[in-house]
């Protein structure tokens, strides 16, 4: 290896690092103040004190703001530091540093003002509005374009396996977003997704399962593997773990995201996938809990004495649980008993507060002292904020077992016969965890505590200290060794050859009609076999080519790109071409008339669907409680779908017509009236304002070039409909004796969208188009009837 | 594996690998073998359980089961059906134990819309259910009639009662009509409301038949 040295002198951009670190403990700190409110607002329905203020609209804030905000100035930090040691060079451009930074602060803001007001998507952790949608893809090419520039001058030849997990970070949270918030705007605050039903859930779930995978996990991998070495000053463990399990973890995690769906009437290929492409996840992602575990071999004293090492490791032991307790969720069984329950929040926060939350905290004590030129001001602070926020982790997560699988058991019990629920009123389940959801306080509490704690210190280390910004003396390599890979090069080799062999033949055992499904599987076992003898034989070809695959950024990129890539291409495009004519099964939903839809958005506005689902599961527990299983065909113009996942209260696929209006009009204006020791929210605001009639015509186009089946009406039309249902529903609510009702107030619209929830058409099987669908080449199995929940339509 | 000189690498201990990024080096250990087997024997349960689940269509699926046991649920109901009579309900409303089990449901489940005492009011607030401490039925009073609207829920769900068969179960809903049969006499007198869908007249069954058409069936069909 020639190489050309001159030596320059490079000074890091840090203070670009000590902003985001900055913005992440404030956002973080708001966050969780949030996070505590809303836990509160669960127990105490009377800390709903605004509409604004109402835990619908407050829990979408809560989440997006420790997802995006900590976490993500928090990742921003991290890798700004360790790209430009890695690189030995500074990122490329100040100016796009400085507008990554600001427009991300300037998004995060504008989402804590429009989530209060009700403006939302109606989709979990994708709840922001449409300009918001564009701010962030913007800001995130921007942070892209700085990221790959800085790593094309770089003067480090080879990329680190840090890198690795940046670059699959950055590319797959731009791909997911992207597709996943395809909307068309109806005003400038609202628009539907282009999804709807089975499609949206499938869409919404490959996202969002993917936002933990590649915002929350890689980038923070990607961290551990710079900061834990540096911090426990030892090397990193296995070098060829890190291969493997990046490769297997980027691959595989994509494909898991119908788990979330879990015994609903997502197709059966789709369940069956979700739920085994998670298991074969649980050791990948190990791997990277190894890598980082072990890495402490020899300097396992430090765990003793140095708080940051405490958190690291603290950190990716909650990775590791969390990553089981992930794919066992996955699991069907399991997942009838855990889905829709406080047992998934806790999973979720022992990854955010145990993973994401403490290998924050153990990255900015690391970085502090460091930024600011000085020594940490208290290290028994920082051990009592680890202490204290261990505690609350697990009061938290303890808790939230207890809670889901009580009331999961309690939900899914039925009499020793087996012909009727144990407990049939939801009710008595949610009382019997209301202890519970206090424990969730107090562990929250003392969580937040931690981080103000950690606040506290670091600003009092950094105003011991001064800002500086390190310098460095850099050889600048000329050499013809790096970024010299062509596409023959890329793609023409063993590796990938045989991966891309492999992956094709397994493709034919899943999707090949009948006969040739086996005899694709055999030939994939058969070239499996091979594939290996050919490895054992020419490893060192293999490697080699890997190391010099690590000199060429674009490459590699290319690579993951492709890799993260496949598993969503393979999953959605057959269920929104193929699936879409066929899998309505033998129910076809109603379009909403012009009031309901009003009713709809007001429901999604409200953020109903944040402790609501509308998903009837194949289980009989749920059947017995309420009505029959739901169908494809009966969620197949909702834009967006609202199947939920969590059940704080019951599931409303059915409500239509389960109760007068009056019980609706008097439940919403206080919900104890009806339903004593309800926790949900009052919403007298529903009776004063009016819903809005201006943008109704121009939702209902929108939604008719969606493919609902809405007749040809003028403005005036679908006003005056609305009205006249308004009146109607007025009247109704008369001879029930609540007088006092207007005909275009929003609750009266949310009452005509209640009463509808449910109705269907039934379909004639001869005319379903059973038929293969125009446009598909040959019969995929996924095209044919999924025979796991279509027998009623075809026999 | 406990080296004493972990920066270097030796002949028999884990290969440190040469290059060094920004200080960080980096072992090349093998993969440990629990690892790689807990790997591969998640690959082969994706393999096996596949083809048998999948192509082989091994066991039931999941709406198979549901379907399943909706049906021997409605097959017992009928079963304890044919042995409920008008008699046998009023006696039941003698039974202390049953009547306090009926209670217990009415307590928690229709107290909402028809009071605790029976009389749909909350002091001086009508509730959105019917008066049952009266004589007057809407969809008539004797003890199966009763039975059968709090099985299947008023013909027109739109109006009020909704079905609560699947939710409680034939033998709550039982137990809840003793419940009410206990606030009433054997043999009083029964009228039917000026709506009642019961009474002769065109407007009796055009609701109910459009309920029919309008809502799922709830109970298992």
């Amino acid at each position: 290896m020639t190489t050309n040295a001159t030596k320059i002198t490079i000074e890091f951009d840090d203070r670009t690092v000590r902003r985001f670190m900055i913005a992440s403990i404030i956002w973080g700190i708001v966050g969780m103040l949030a996070g505590v409110f809303v836990a509160s607002q669960l127990n105490f329905h009377q800390l709903n004190l605004a509409s604004w203020l109402s835990f619908g609209r407050l829990r979408p804030l809560h989440t997006n703001a420790v997802i995006f905000a900590f976490v993500g100035n928090m990742m921003f930090s991290g890798i700004y530091y360790s790209t430009q040691r890695l690189c030995k060079a500074r990122m490329a451009s100040d100016l796009l540093s400085n507008i990554h930074f600001w427009g991300w602060q300037l998004i995060i803001v504008s989402a804590a003002i429009t989530l209060p007001l009700g403006l939302t998507r109606g989709q979990e952790y994708a709840e922001l509005i449409w300009p918001i949608n564009i701010a962030v893809a913007l800001i995130w090419v921007v942070f892209a374009v700085n990221f790959f520039w800085t790593l094309a001058k770089r003067n480090e030849p080879s990329l680190y396996v840090a890198l690795w997990f940046y670059i699959a970070t950055i590319i797959t949270i731009a791909m997911l977003y992207i597709v996943n918030h395809l909307s068309i705007p109806t005003s400038w605050t609202h628009s539907y997704t282009i999804f709807a039903g089975v499609q949206n859930g499938l869409v919404q779930w490959w996202y969002g399962h993917n936002a933990v995978a590649f915002f929350l996990t890689t980038p923070i991998l990607g961290i551990m593997y710079y900061f834990l070495p540096k911090a426990v000053e030892r090397p990193v463990y296995s070098y060829r773990l890190s291969i493997v399990h990046f490769w297997s973890l980027v691959f595989i995690y994509i494909w898991a995201g119908p788990h979330h769906l879990l015994n609903t009437a997502l197709p059966k290929w789709l369940q069956m996938l979700g739920t085994f492409f998670s298991l074969m996840l649980w050791a990948p992602s190990w791997g990277g809990m190894l890598n980082g575990l072990l890495t402490l071999r020899g300097a396992w004293d430090k765990l003793r004495t140095d708080p940051i090492v405490k958190f690291l490791i603290a950190g990716v032991t909650f990775y590791g649980m969390s990553t089981f307790e992930g794919p066992l969720l996955s699991i069907r069984a399991v997942n009838a008993l855990s889905h829709y329950s406080d047992w998934t929040i806790g999973h979720v926060h022992a990854g955010a507060m145990g993973w994401n939350g403490f290998m924050a905290a153990g990255m900015f004590y690391w970085l502090t002292p460091r930024l600011y030129g000085t020594k940490l001001y208290s290290t028994s602070l920082a051990n009592f904020h680890f202490w204290i926020g261990l505690i609350g982790i697990l009061v938290y997560v303890g808790s939230m077992w207890v809670s889901g699988i009580m009331q999961g058991l309690m939900l899914n019990a039925t009499t020793p016969d087996g012909h009727a629920l144990v407990y049939p009123n939801f009710i008595e389940t949610l009382t019997a965890i209301r202890p519970m959801m206090a424990f969730r306080i107090i562990g929250g509490s003392l969580y937040l505590l931690g981080m103000i704690i950690m606040a506290v210190n670091i600003w009092l280390t950094a105003r011991k200290g001064s800002p500086v910004n390190e310098t460095r003396e850099v050889a600048v390599i000329e050499t013809n060794q790096r970024d010299t890979m062509g596409l023959k090069e890329t793609f023409l080799n063993d590796p990938i050859a045989c991966t891309f062999a492999g992956l094709v033949l397994i493709l034919g055992w899943l999707f090949l009609p009948p006969g040739a499904d086996i005899a694709s599987l055999v030939c994939a076992l058969v070239f499996g076999v091979l594939a290996v003898k050919r490895f054992q034989t020419g490893h060192h070809r293999w490697s080699n080519w890997y190391d010099s695959l690590l000199t060429n950024w674009l490459p590699f990129t290319v690579l993951t790109f492709v890799a993260v890539a496949l598993g969503g291409l393979i999953q959605i495009v057959p269920t929104v071409l193929v699936n879409r004519a066929t899998n309505v099964e033998d129910r076809i939903q109603q379009p909403y008339t012009p009031l309901e839809l009003a009713g709809r958005d007001i429901y999604v506005s409200e953020g109903c669907y944040n402790c609501h689902s509308q998903m009837i599961r194949t289980m009989l527990p749920d059947v017995l409680r309420y009505g029959d299983y739901s169908r494809l065909g009966e969620s197949i113009y909702d834009h967006p779908y609202q199947w939920g996942s969590k059940r704080t209260g019951p599931d409303l696929a059915r409500e239509g017509g389960k109760y007068p209006h009056s019980w609706h009009y008097d439940h919403m204006k206080d919900p104890r009236a009806i339903s004593v020791g309800s926790n949900m929210p009052a919403y007298p605001h529903l009776f004063t304002e009016k819903f809005d009639q201006g943008t109704l015509w121009k939702k209902i186009g929108v939604l008719t070039r969606l493919g609902v089946p809405y007749p040809a009406m003028s403005e005036t039309e679908v006003k005056t409909k609305a009205v006249e249902q308004g009146i109607k529903i007025v009247q109704e609510l008369e001879t029930q004796s609540r007088a006092g009702a207007m005909p275009d107030s929003k609750i009266v619209a949310l009452i005509a969208y209640l009463q509808k929830l449910g109705k269907y058409d039934l379909v004639d099987p001869e005319q379903m188009p059973l038929a293969k669908p125009e446009g598909v080449p040959f019969p995929l199995k996924p095209g044919i009837p999924d025979g796991y929940r279509t027998s009623a339509v075809t026999k | 594996m406990n080296s004493s000189s972990p920066n270097k690498s030796t002949d028999n201990g884990p290969v440190l690998r040469d290059h060094v990024y920004d200080g960080i080096q980096e072992y090349d250990q093998k993969l440990p073998n629990w690892w790689l087997f807990t790997w591969y024997i998640t690959i082969v349960w994706f393999v096996i359980a596949w083809v048998a689940y999948y192509q082989l269509h091994v066991g039931e699926s999941g709406q198979e089961k549901v379907d399943g046991q909706m049906a021997a649920i409605k097959a017992a109901q009928l079963k304890e059906m044919e042995q409920l009579s008008d008699e046998k309900l009023w006696a039941m409303s003698q039974d202390e134990k049953v009547v306090s089990a009926g209670a217990a449901t009415f307590g928690t489940t229709c107290v909402a819309c028809h009071a605790p005492d029976l009389s749909a009011h909350l002091g001086a607030v009508k509730l959105p259910g019917l008066p049952l401490n009266d004589t007057e039925w809407k969809h008539g009073g004797n003890p199966l009639q009763i039975l059968n609207i709090v099985r299947k829920g008023a013909p027109d769900i739109t109006k009020g009662m909704p079905s609560w068969e699947p939710q409680l179960g034939l033998n709550r809903v039982v137990e809840v009509v003793a419940f009410v049969l206990s606030k009433h006499k054997k043999g009083e007198p029964v009228t039917l409301a000026a709506d009642s869908p019961l009474k002769a007249g065109a407007a009796t069954t055009a609701p109910a038949a459009a309920a029919v058409s309008a809502t799922p069936p709830a109970a298992g069909k």
